[in-house]
């Protein structure tokens, strides 16, 4: 029994578990065992009541559309209010593509048909013909490396483009690829300690930094603001990272 | 609209052209013919009987079995490789394949036509199934496959759908798959079931129900599309395939005419792995051997023995023409790239290709390899060229965790993405013995068969590009024959 004990509340890995999605939980589970963390993953999908004390850390992911339509009744009828008193609460989220898109307050198909979505987040989205799918390198300044922001490299792709409302803020600056809506050079979107992101895969895989700190925010709302991670190695994360870097300036 | 004489012209004279420059020549014939005259397809089918096989996996190991069997049986047959599935490939192979005739084990028996036995992708099945008026399809089955180019699965799926329409081949397909097993709804007069028998299922979940890991692995088609409801399965061979059902509309997994009666007492790994195959219309078993070992190739035997028999039957005795099929699926051996095996050094130590370019392939190629006996090592490849996917993050997609355990301790990798792969197995709690670049594969592959016990194999796993380069590495190193040859 560790010290300390994470609980992941992986939001329906029966649905949404697109693009390596599995990899971010398992990037939040082995940098934390690795800490000698105890980290329970438990998997809440339709009709499984969750509660915030439960809870330390969420993650949602993206769907086929197919597979959104049967989940997206349970999520903003069922488990909706709670998940926005969760938000409220500071909750640490990290929600990717379709589970992006369905905290924000609608989607707008291509030919104008409006799903309601959440409404947990000052968003929408509008679907578009043309899929944005390509690597991606952005800028986070959450994060400083020797006083400069830390570069992030992601994976998208996604038809929605979409479109902030002043309630929230971009998460990433895009250095590459197409961001929220190809427009106006952001990414993504944090209210919070939540933080949503078109990046799929292995998008915490491949930044550890940001694992870490989706880590440490969990863990220091839980045991208090001086709880620090412990050190530990990113060897073979920073040469993934690297090359990926290296291969996505060659490829362009 | 130019004619079908000269369009084929032009593809033999271009291809006979290419094959002077040593290119395989296997896909730009067919396009051009295509080009000059887009009827080709339709016109050169029109007389001539055609099995076509489709699905995200286990396409060409079926096709491949197809063709062995069919040729064991006394039949000349032709075949596209597996590159070369798309519309221009299989116009290529339609025009050009008479000059590759896979002759009749033992001369040809049969005074009847040649049999063309075509891998076909899923997309282009829908453009061309109508043109191929095929006798016999085969849909083994749908995993999520690299669906930055393909789209949803159940896009994939209404393709399939859409291909069958337009002609009035008989069906073979996977009754264990809910996805495929769906393509039967409204065309039961022509759709023949295969699958696993349901108590072999039951009794083996229970001897030997799957390793648990970390995380479970991320699921296809797990739910009914009609209620939006979680199947239950009343028993499970692998993935999403079992005997699925709907508890709301009560929508279940249909029983298969072709079963499979299989005991995990034994591991399908090894050589020789005995088993059953049933006809349960006619109430006849036939003992078999699997000659492509790996539990998922039981799906791959089973669909090729249906697929014979369904084509052999036509007016003739189901009990023999069963039974001729069983008989010819005995002496299959594996494809390139398919578990095929080659002595290398002094001949005491093997390399075995597995090819994984989806989720479901390396799932099932882990799953094989963890009770693969002689396994010493493994090479893994990544690429991400527009062939593969640009797309990496699929191998995230695999429960890893839950077999690293009972997979060789030696692991490999390379590829132009060889720091992605690298990660995968460092997060699934495998130890690295080297990676690097695929300009240094050849190097990692000496050093893999050095280090490698004798008796023993190297397996290699790599996706579609990387499997290309490492082909020619082969070709170029240990005199392997050219791919299309």
């Amino acid at each position: 029994m560790g010290e300390y004990v994470l609980n992941i509340a992986h939001m329906y890995p029966d649905l949404l578990n697109l693009y390596g999605d599995r990899g971010n939980v398992l990037a939040l589970l082995r940098r934390a065992q690795g800490r000698g963390i105890e980290v329970n993953v438990r998997a809440y999908s339709i009709g499984d009541s969750i509660s915030e004390k439960d809870v330390d850390l969420v993650f949602i992911g993206g769907g086929q559309d197919s597979e959104q339509n049967i989940m997206k009744d349970d999520l903003i009828k069922e488990k909706g209010p709670i998940i926005k008193q969760m938000i409220e609460d500071g909750v640490v989220f990290l929600c990717v593509c379709g589970g992006y898109q369905m905290l924000g307050k609608y989607y707008e198909t291509y030919d104008n048909k409006r799903i309601q979505c959440l409404g947990a987040l000052d968003y929408y989205t509008k679907g578009a013909q043309v899929r944005f799918i390509q690597d991606t390198i952005y800028e986070y300044d959450g994060i400083l490396k020797d006083g400069k922001p830390l570069t992030v490299i992601g994976f998208e792709n996604h038809s929605g483009r979409t479109i902030l409302g002043d309630g929230v803020q971009p998460l990433f600056k895009v250095v590459k690829g197409a961001g929220n809506n190809g427009q106006d050079g952001f990414e993504g979107a944090t209210y919070k300690n939540v933080f949503c992101t078109y990046s799929h895969g292995s998008f915490l895989p491949k930044n550890p930094k940001i694992t870490d700190m989706l880590l440490e925010k969990a863990l220091s709302r839980k045991y208090g603001e001086s709880f620090k991670l412990l050190p530990l190695d990113s060897e073979f994360e920073t040469i993934a990272a690297k090359e990926a870097l290296k291969y996505v300036q060659k490829s362009t | 609209m130019a004619s079908v004489v000269f369009a084929s012209f032009v593809a033999k004279a271009t291809r006979k052209v290419l094959r002077l420059f040593g290119k395989g020549a296997t896909t730009l014939p067919g396009k051009l013919a295509l080009k000059i005259n887009p009827t080709i397809i339709r016109k050169l089918s029109v007389d001539k009987d055609i099995i076509t096989v489709t699905g995200t996996n286990g396409k060409t190991t079926t096709t491949h079995m197809i063709v062995e069997m069919l040729s064991n049986i006394g039949f000349d047959v032709v075949t596209n490789i597996s590159g070369a599935n798309l519309a221009s490939g299989i116009a290529t192979t339609l025009i050009c394949g008479g000059d590759e005739i896979i002759k009749a084990q033992g001369g040809s028996k049969q005074k009847t036509k040649t049999v063309y036995v075509l891998e076909t992708d899923e997309a282009a099945f829908a453009k061309i199934a109508g043109d191929l008026q095929p006798k016999v399809s085969v849909v083994s089955n749908l995993f999520r496959d690299q669906l930055d180019r393909y789209g949803e699965l159940t896009y994939t799926r209404d393709c399939i759908s859409n291909g069958i329409d337009k002609n009035d081949a008989k069906l073979v397909i996977n009754a264990d798959d809910s996805l495929v097993a769906s393509l039967g709804k409204g065309r039961e007069g022509r759709t023949i079931f295969f699958g696993m028998e349901l108590a072999s299922m039951k009794s083996n979940n229970v001897t030997h129900p799957e390793n648990k890991g970390v995380l479970p692995a991320s699921p296809d088609a797990v739910y009914c599309p009609l209620c939006n409801v979680r199947y239950e399965y009343e028993a499970r061979s692998f993935s999403h395939l079992g005997a699925f059902c709907c508890p709301k509309c009560g929508a279940r997994r249909p029983s298969p005419r072709f079963e499979v009666v299989y005991s995990l007492s034994k591991s399908p790994s090894d050589p020789d792995y005995g088993y059953i195959i049933k006809d349960t219309t006619i109430n006849e078993a036939n003992e078999m051997i699997l000659k492509v070992p790996g539990s998922h190739n039981l799906y791959n035997s089973c669909a090729a023995v249906a697929a014979v028999s369904a084509y052999l039957e036509e007016g003739n005795d189901k009990k023999e023409c069963f039974d001729t099929a069983c008989k010819a699926a005995l002496s299959v051996k594996a494809a390139f790239g398919r578990m095929e095996k080659f002595s290398v050094g002094d001949g005491n130590k093997q390399i075995c290709i597995l090819l994984v370019k989806n989720p479901a392939g390396l799932d099932r190629s882990l799953s094989f390899l963890a009770n693969a006996k002689d396994a010493d090592s493994l090479f893994f490849l990544l690429n991400s060229n527009i062939a593969d996917g640009k797309d990496v993050s699929w191998i995230w997609d695999v429960d890893f965790e839950s077999k690293i355990d009972n997979l060789p301790k030696r692991i490999y990798v390379s590829g132009e993405r060889w720091a992605d792969m690298q990660l995968r197995v460092h997060y699934a709690g495998g130890r690295i013995d080297k990676a690097d670049c695929m300009e240094k594969a050849k190097e990692i592959l000496d050093r893999a068969i050095e280090a490698c016990e004798p008796n023993k194999c190297v397996y290699i796993l790599p996706n579609y590009t990387s499997m290309l380069a490492l082909r020619s590495i082969l070709v170029k190193q240990y005199g392997l024959k050219d791919f299309w040859k």
